[in-house]
């Protein structure tokens, strides 16, 4: 994906991540976050949440990923998210992003990042700057 | 009497309270990369020239206190992680001796849907063995106060 | 014509929306809107002069206030002098009844906006505290609810007489118009709009 090929308004393509339990635990051990909030749903229930919640770095690194994989090779220079929700471990949630904003003498993109639970409540919200080729 | 929410800009809003050092180790890379489903070869093949951190890798480096000693007493309990700003100003590869140094970037108050709310900005900006500015991470802390 | 009566911008503390942005969406999308109403969170925009993107993308683009009180938030349009004199727009625990007193001998219009939301929603104060005097009508879409929020809106409007309106509540462009208002007469300003609230000649819209 080059910054030519990209157009305002236009959507990358939906992505239903793995947030089983075995994904979460490899993420975060990876990241030195290996709390049982994020990993034992039993825990997370005694300190008042629905279930294990996926890390908000870790629904950060989803999106950057599916940005990754619509304009390889791009570079994503800030993801500002606000993490409104929790994401349950082991549910379905779904990525989806559209470009807002382009800036031709940057050669950046702006786009709107959402992720969100099973029911379609908002669980992350934001946006990226990424810079193309 | 607790201290309200514009003293407590006034005495902590800019005030740099911990520097620590963060090895980048490449299995970390990796295994971050590989469980979100990365695809692209700079981050989930070492082997390459460019192989380096997913972007968002420097919100994970934290030492985990987020506060100044002699923070006041704001709002209830640690409070929750309501979101993050990472700012990615050059690649962090393995290897990599980053040095963050944290501060208090903003407070202020608000009410939302869980009741009335403090946020804290906790900044962290990141530079590598070189000295040069690799990231920022601001991450917004809530802690209810009703 | 139809506009979106809650909308937030970079001007708010959590909007990430350019204006700008919003105008170019609209357009490239199609989405069915004539304009909008900024209406940032805890302070009015005094600053902002969005006359030259009107002209550009043909869309009216008016500024508002969201507010909160202790019952909730509540949107405040036709902001004035003589009302940001009447209370402070940045506290976030003003007394509601001062509120819509205020707008109203100020000559403006103000109504809580997602009322069936937990903790800034005017129904669940009403839950715990006595019902308050004045209000005449309430944002019954929010392009923000979970899934009842707005039926139970809707319920209260319509048990209480109340007129309903809609907004997205948007905080990022490609949520505008989610929700929005579609008034009979046309509206080329904010005393327009002013007057159409009261007329109550209008039918919320919502297009999630």
């Amino acid at each position: 994906m080059r910054f030519e090929d990209v157009e305002l308004g236009d959507e990358l393509p939906e992505r239903h991540p793995d947030v089983s339990l075995e994904r979460v635990r490899t993420f975060v051990r990876a990241g030195h976050h290996d709390f049982p909030r994020f990993t034992d749903h039993e825990v997370a229930k005694r300190e008042g949440l629905p279930g294990a919640v996926v890390p908000g770095i870790m629904s950060q690194a989803l999106l950057s990923a599916m940005i990754h994989d619509w304009a390889p090779g791009s570079r994503i220079r800030s993801l500002d998210t606000v993490f409104r929700t929790p994401m349950i471990v082991g549910t379905k949630p779904t990525c989806r992003a559209a470009v807002t904003d382009v800036d031709d003498d940057a050669r950046t993109v702006e786009l709107d990042i959402t992720m969100t639970t099973e029911d379609g409540v908002t669980s992350v919200l934001g946006t990226a700057v990424v810079e193309l080729d | 009497m607790g201290v309200t929410i514009e003293e407590a800009r006034a005495d902590w809003v800019g005030v740099e309270f911990e520097t620590a050092q963060y090895t980048i180790e490449e299995a970390d890379l990796l295994d971050w990369a590989t469980s979100v489903e990365e695809a692209d070869p700079r981050f989930v093949d070492p082997t390459r020239d460019d192989f380096q951190a997913h972007p968002t890798y420097t919100a994970s480096l934290t030492s985990f206190r987020m506060l100044p000693d002699g923070f006041p007493e704001l709002g209830n309990g640690r409070g929750i992680d309501g979101g993050k700003a990472v700012t990615s100003l050059a690649p962090v590869r393995p290897g990599d001796v980053l040095t963050g140094h944290s501060l208090i970037a903003d407070i202020y108050a608000k009410t939302g849907r869980s009741g009335t709310m403090i946020f804290i900005v906790h900044r962290v900006n990141f530079e590598n063995q070189r000295g040069e500015q690799v990231s920022t991470v601001d991450s917004r802390i809530i802690r209810n106060s009703d | 014509m139809i506009l979106d009566l809650h909308t937030h911008s970079i001007r708010s503390d959590d909007g990430r929306a350019k204006v700008e942005n919003y105008c170019q969406w609209i357009r490239k999308k199609e989405i069915p809107l004539d304009g909008f109403v900024l209406t940032e969170h805890r302070q009015f925009d005094d600053d902002s002069d969005y006359r030259g993107l009107e002209d550009r993308y043909q869309l009216l683009i008016l500024k508002a206030s969201e507010v909160e009180t202790d019952y909730g938030h509540v949107l405040v349009f036709g902001v004035n002098d003589d009302l940001r004199q009447e209370f402070d727009f940045a506290r976030i625990d003003n007394p509601i009844g001062e509120v819509l007193e205020a707008a109203k001998r100020c000559g403006a219009v103000a109504a809580p906006c997602h009322p069936g939301r937990p903790n800034v929603g005017l129904f669940a104060h009403y839950e715990r505290k006595p019902e308050v005097e004045g209000i005449e009508l309430i944002e019954v879409f929010n392009g923000g609810s979970r899934p009842g929020e707005d039926d139970w809106s809707v319920r209260e409007a319509d048990a209480r007489g109340w007129a309903g309106f809609g907004g997205s509540d948007s905080h990022i462009v490609s949520r505008i118009g989610f929700c929005a208002t579609e008034f009979d007469d046309d509206i080329r300003d904010m005393d327009g709009l002013l007057t159409a609230l009261r007329s109550k000649r209008f039918v919320p819209r919502t297009f999630r």
